[in-house]
């Protein structure tokens, strides 16, 4: 026999039909009005909110409100009556669509047909041409980021954008191919959900630099996609740090399941996923302090030109750059790459290893200098 | 709300403003605009109408009609749901994230359509109280594109069909060199953006890193694409280059970095914990510049040429005088 928990875990499809039915006909209930109604106004058109006794009813309502919320309804809790009581009111405006329309030279005021009676209140939104051309562009970005819960958000949010609007005029201007590697969608679903609602995660993560896999708990910040890769930026309970977790290093996730509704932590106010995300080249992470480097570029090549361009310029030459390091190893190959059109010469003990390192790659070849 | 549930509802505020225009939709349509497939509409469908264990005398709620003759469906009674909802917080944060992208490959007199777009999808959303506006929870970027003016022209060349005049800096070479393309499309890998295009001087299509562009001018010379031509034609297991010829590159990893090889390239290590893969070889220069990277820890097997070059190099950087600079 089924316990109690497994049932509630595994909800049949009368039941899941009975939830989307109480949704739907608790926001026919509300846009059905203009002014707010107490729970027991708003039952009377809620056949599920009839049948049971009161306090059952009211948290399965409650329950209601607050998924719907979850989803984007935007239900307004509003003091109602006299003495006031909690009431609460879904307005049109603030729920619908807007009415939508394209901008033309022929056409430069958008109008639309006159709205339907109950919908006159909606604001109406015209787009330009290249601003439809500029969200065709963003929503094939999107999608080609390969983030399953991101493709649903923009191919959900593309159909109602054509509901109004030509999907012609919002195709991406240009052919581009964007190539990524997979995703685990069970893993984003489940970092998807706890970004929103903060809620601690638990994963295996195999670490590259030591070979390791050991299990994390962290809180997290954001996702950033960079150099084709996800990312997972969050702070590491054990190691009480902000981290970044490769996404298809992480395996077995769970979400801390304890309190649903509420947060398990904040994140600092000054933490901005942008600055945090600027892309940094390997030779940069860690927790090393920094040198100093200077590199003489010798060479102008189309592969040292970019990297040139990177560091900062050093006062009274055009050919030597000075970069910030923290992991010398690291930025001795990246040098090394280059093939001796870019050297350092600074700090001393970098250009040695830099040299060392190159003996040792002429030694797996059996030749000496 | 679990995750299906809250994709079932998202699928029906799509269709039931649309079935509920008086005319009746074929379900295969349904589908097609829902991106679903016919079983689910149906499904989706019953689950508003069969009402098991409920009291009657309630105004009557949404009325699904399924014509099968026609093939067709409607729903009446649905005058609370005659629009769709506004957009969501995570429809328009996926947007705004895809502008942000969009923007930060761009030049700033290209800005005002993308911010503009940014303004007009914020009023598009349902409404929910201030406090309630999150950061951002994502961050994208696709590559260094160099200038973003050259992205900007080769975009603008590739959607009007039009020739492009550039300066190109190969990877080894300190000239650049002007030449004429016919850019067909772009390819984002690994960081960085590529033009694919065909060469005039070449009379052939070559692939060119936009960071390595040093100009690049429209010309009033139109071109036709080659028909049939894919932009995917030149990407070969998740590297972008145009292979020539048949010949490979083989490159020994030590156990040192092998588990990165391994976990990029999907090749298995041997038992001694190292890791051999082969690559097609279209470019002796980008070979040596990649093995090199690697220090000792990656050896050329084959061809011969390029474990020359390598030994060159490496020999060159031992010999190279400890302070070349020149002020």
């Amino acid at each position: 026999m089924a316990t109690a928990k497994a049932r509630r875990k595994h909800k049949g499809p009368k039941e899941r039909n009975s939830k989307l039915q109480r949704w739907i006909d608790l926001l026919a209930a509300l846009l059905s009005r203009q002014l707010p109604a107490s729970f027991e106004e708003l039952r009377h058109d809620v056949p599920a909110y009839t049948a049971g006794d009161g306090p059952t009813l009211m948290r399965m309502f409650e329950r209601d409100k607050d998924e719907l919320r979850a989803f984007g309804v935007p239900i307004e809790s509003v003091p109602y009556g006299d003495p006031p009581e909690n009431g609460y009111r879904l307005r049109a405006r603030d729920f619908y669509l807007p009415f939508l329309a394209v901008t033309t030279p022929e056409r430069p005021t958008a109008r639309s047909a006159v709205p339907p009676a109950g919908y006159r209140a909606l604001d109406q939104i015209a787009f330009e041409p290249d601003e439809l051309t500029a969200v065709g562009d963003a929503a094939a970005r999107v999608r080609a980021l390969g983030d399953p819960l991101l493709t649903a958000d923009v191919e959900s949010a593309m159909r109602k954008l054509a509901f109004d609007l030509p999907a012609d005029a919002m195709r991406p201007g240009t052919d581009e191919y964007v190539l990524t590697n997979p995703v685990d969608e069970k893993c984003f679903v489940v970092l998807g959900a706890a970004l929103l609602d903060r809620k601690v995660v638990s994963f295996d993560y195999h670490a590259m630099s030591t070979d390791q896999t050991t299990r994390r708990k962290v809180e997290p910040y954001g996702l950033v996609f960079l150099g084709g890769h996800w990312y997972l930026v969050a702070r590491d309970q054990a190691h009480e740090q902000l981290r970044s977790f490769r996404v298809n290093r992480i395996t077995r996730i769970v979400p801390n399941r304890a309190r649903p509704q509420t947060p398990d932590y904040e994140i600092p106010a000054g933490f901005h996923l942008d600055e945090h995300a600027r892309s940094r080249h390997a030779w940069n992470l860690g927790d090393e302090a920094v040198i100093t480097a200077v590199v003489d570029f010798r060479r102008l090549t189309g592969a040292t030109r970019a990297a040139s361009k990177l560091g900062h310029a050093v006062r009274g030459s055009s050919n030597l750059r000075q970069f910030d390091v923290r992991r010398s190893d690291a930025f001795a190959r990246w040098l090394l790459s280059f093939g001796g059109d870019a050297m350092p010469i600074e700090p001393p003990t970098l250009a040695d290893r830099f040299r060392t390192i190159a003996r040792e790659a002429l030694g797996r070849y059996g030749a000496s200098p | 709300m679990t995750a299906d549930a809250a994709l079932q509802l998202r699928r029906l505020l799509h269709a039931i403003p649309k079935l509920s225009d008086g005319q009746a939709h074929s379900v295969d349509e349904v589908a097609r605009v829902a991106r679903t497939d016919r079983n689910t509409v149906l499904r989706d469908l019953f689950s508003l109408t069969e009402r098991l264990n409920e009291p009657g005398g309630f105004i009557p709620g949404l009325q699904v009609y399924i014509d099968s003759r026609r093939r067709g469906v409607r729903i009446a009674n649905a005058r609370h749901f005659r629009r769709p909802m506004g957009l969501t917080l995570g429809e328009l944060s996926a947007l705004q994230l895809g502008l942000a992208m969009l923007r930060a490959e761009r030049t700033p007199n290209e800005y005002a359509p993308i911010d503009r777009a940014r303004t007009r999808l914020r009023k598009a959303v349902a409404k929910l109280p201030a406090d309630e506006w999150q950061a951002a929870t994502r961050h994208a970027e696709f590559g260094a594109a160099g200038e973003q003016s050259h992205l900007s022209v080769i975009r603008d060349c590739i959607r009007k069909r039009r020739k492009a005049r550039i300066k190109y800096r190969t990877a080894n070479a300190e000239d650049p060199q002007v030449r004429v393309i016919c850019p067909y499309g772009l390819i984002a890998s690994r960081g960085a953006w590529y033009v694919v295009a065909h060469a005039d001087d070449r009379d052939a299509v070559r692939i060119f890193r936009l960071d390595r562009m040093e100009e690049a001018k429209q010309l009033t010379a139109v071109f036709q694409a080659p028909e049939p031509f894919s932009i995917a034609s030149v990407v070969h297991d998740g590297r972008v280059f145009q292979a020539n010829d048949a010949e490979s590159l083989r490159v020994r990893y030590s156990p040192a970095v092998a588990r990165w090889i391994e976990e990029r390239e999907r090749v298995p290590l041997a038992a001694d914990g190292s890791v051999t893969v082969e690559y097609p070889l279209a470019d002796a220069q980008w070979a040596v510049r990649h093995v090199l990277r690697y220090g000792a820890d990656a050896e050329v097997l084959a061809p011969e040429a390029v474990r020359v070059a390598v030994i060159e190099r490496l020999l060159g950087i031992v010999a190279a005088p400890l302070s070349g600079a020149t002020a």
